[in-house]
């Protein structure tokens, strides 16, 4: 899944560096805009604004574990 | 009364009252007041002369407002850059502006691409900043129990010209570091205040709908009024909108950089008129010409180009701003915009002049030519997508280019869209033919 998520939100997001342990001070709102809409449409799962919180973007294994979370609670 | 006078005003009529807020930050106008005289005095002893020019980034914080006010104080020039512009951009406009001298009633020097399509030194008077506030204040009614939040980049008119009104008035003010954390924009509500305003580009509008509906919907008595602007925003988006707080004034404003705030249209009026903008404010004046360009007049215009006399005459002629809009008036006498000549695109309300991407891009070895055009983002709306010759040998590495333009340009100037072509389509004389693109 992360190898999964990391293609999808490079080829959206080429300028951001998705391997960066500061992962969120690297987007902006356009960014976290997309990447909502990129794993809610691709996992079918419920994203709002109160998930794109710096802690679940802060790295790309905390998205992973915020899509999972979001997955389990289906 | 400018803005200074204004926050000295109330730092002796209501010390205690909060002006700005910022995170866990907030200063009242006693400090804020006390906080621009000290950082005045320290410019003065640094060098700042009146009528010379201040360069320096827009951070989004309390001590932005202090330096930028300390700047009016000393009678110098503020010059805010966006808060990312690179060294090379900083070091440019700062030669730029100081080979120059100016008038003494030039307060703000804000660099846009606007009108002309190239990036330019606007020259903003102190009339200038003065009647913005004044028409924000009685067309949109600020008053002074708002706490109106404040979360584009305080480099953009949009933005800084919002913070005049608020403590003109002696409102408050929230600052916030853009719209990626939307709990922090949240977490504003929690705050001690009954009155919320904002403004947002429609691109922001949609992402808080799509998003946080139910969070927007829960705070619709609070919300007195939201304006927007800066870029076309939908009929959908406004019935959207109208729909989630039905209580609340909905403004779409026309604006830009040269001509100040001009006319407001409250759409929360069940018509949802896509791409009217409603009246001129109070002290601004809109005309047409013959082939429906939109002409500005009024004291909220700019005063000029930075060193730039010949463009400066193309675009401001005996006090009026023929600028790039498209527009009509309907029978009640509410203008319509109708498009933009030029090939200038609006990404989220900022002007992109497609041959600087272009120019940045082309420097990276893979490309051999390239053409930038508008795009379309589900959510953000208009996006720039960027068509690649590969220059022999190479294959398409986006996020190569991609980084290599950011380090040259803002943030909106980078592409989110890439793709090859085998070459580009050119018009009979060899030139690009961007006609042929817009299709």
């Amino acid at each position: 899944m992360k190898q999964h998520i990391l293609s999808l939100l490079s080829e959206a997001l080429p300028a951001v560096d998705f391997e960066s342990d500061f992962l969120f001070s690297e987007l902006d709102s356009l960014g976290v805009t997309t990447i909502l809409m990129i794993l809610s449409m691709e996992y079918k799962i419920p994203l709002k604004a109160t998930d794109a919180t710096p802690k679940n973007l802060k790295t790309l294994d905390s998205i992973v574990a915020m899509v999972e979370s979001k997955l389990s609670a289906q | 009364m400018t803005l200074e006078q204004s926050i000295q005003h109330f730092s002796q009529t209501t010390p205690d009252k909060v002006a700005v807020v910022c995170g866990d930050s907030q200063i009242t106008y006693g400090a804020l007041w006390q906080s621009i005289t000290e950082c005045a005095d320290r410019l003065k002893a640094e060098g700042l002369e009146p009528d010379r020019p201040y360069v320096f980034r827009a951070t989004q914080d309390i001590n932005f407002l202090i330096l930028y006010c300390a700047i009016h104080y000393c009678q110098a020039i503020a010059v805010p850059l966006e808060q990312s512009a690179p060294q090379d951009r900083f070091d440019a406009i700062l030669s730029d502006v100081t080979a120059h001298t100016y008038s003494s009633d030039i307060a703000d020097i804000l660099y846009t691409t606007g009108t002309t399509g190239k990036a330019k030194g606007v020259m903003e008077s102190s009339l200038a900043l003065e009647s913005c506030a004044d028409n924000f204040i009685t067309d949109l009614h600020f008053t002074p129990d708002l706490l109106f939040i404040i979360s584009g980049p305080l480099n953009h008119i949009a933005s800084l010209f919002k913070i005049h009104p608020v403590l003109t008035v002696g409102a408050t003010v929230c600052i916030l570091d853009g719209l990626k954390d939307l709990n922090a924009f949240f977490d504003v509500f929690s705050l001690p205040f009954n009155k919320f305003a904002t403004f947002m580009v429609p691109a922001s509008l949609r992402m808080l709908m799509q998003f946080s509906a139910d969070q927007m919907a829960a705070l619709a008595d609070r919300i007195d009024f939201i304006e927007t602007g800066a870029a076309p925003i939908t009929s959908d988006d406004m019935r959207r909108l109208s729909q989630l707080l039905p209580h609340s004034r909905l403004y779409n404003t026309y604006g830009g950089t040269e001509i100040g705030c001009m006319c407001t249209y409250n759409f929360n009026d069940g018509r949802y008129m896509e791409g009217c903008v409603g009246r001129p404010m109070k002290n601004s004046s809109v005309t047409l010409t013959s082939e429906g360009g939109v002409v500005c007049s009024g004291r909220t215009i700019m005063s000029g180009y930075v060193g730039d006399e010949e463009t400066t005459r193309q675009v401001l002629r005996d006090g009026c701003i023929y600028g790039s809009d498209l527009g009509e008036f309907d029978a009640d006498g509410l203008l319509h915009l109708k498009g933009r000549q030029g090939d200038v695109i609006n990404v989220g309300g900022f002007k992109v002049d497609p041959a600087e991407v272009e120019s940045a891009a082309s420097t990276h070895p893979s490309i051999r030519e390239c053409i930038c055009v508008a795009d379309t983002h589900p959510v953000i709306g208009t996006v720039l997508r960027l068509h690649i010759v590969l220059s022999e040998g190479y294959e398409l590495d986006k996020r190569a280019i991609a980084l290599h333009i950011k380090s040259r340009l803002e943030q909106h100037k980078v592409p989110t869209y890439y793709d090859t072509i085998p070459s580009l389509a050119r018009t009979y004389n060899g030139k690009v033919d961007r006609k042929f693109y817009k299709k």
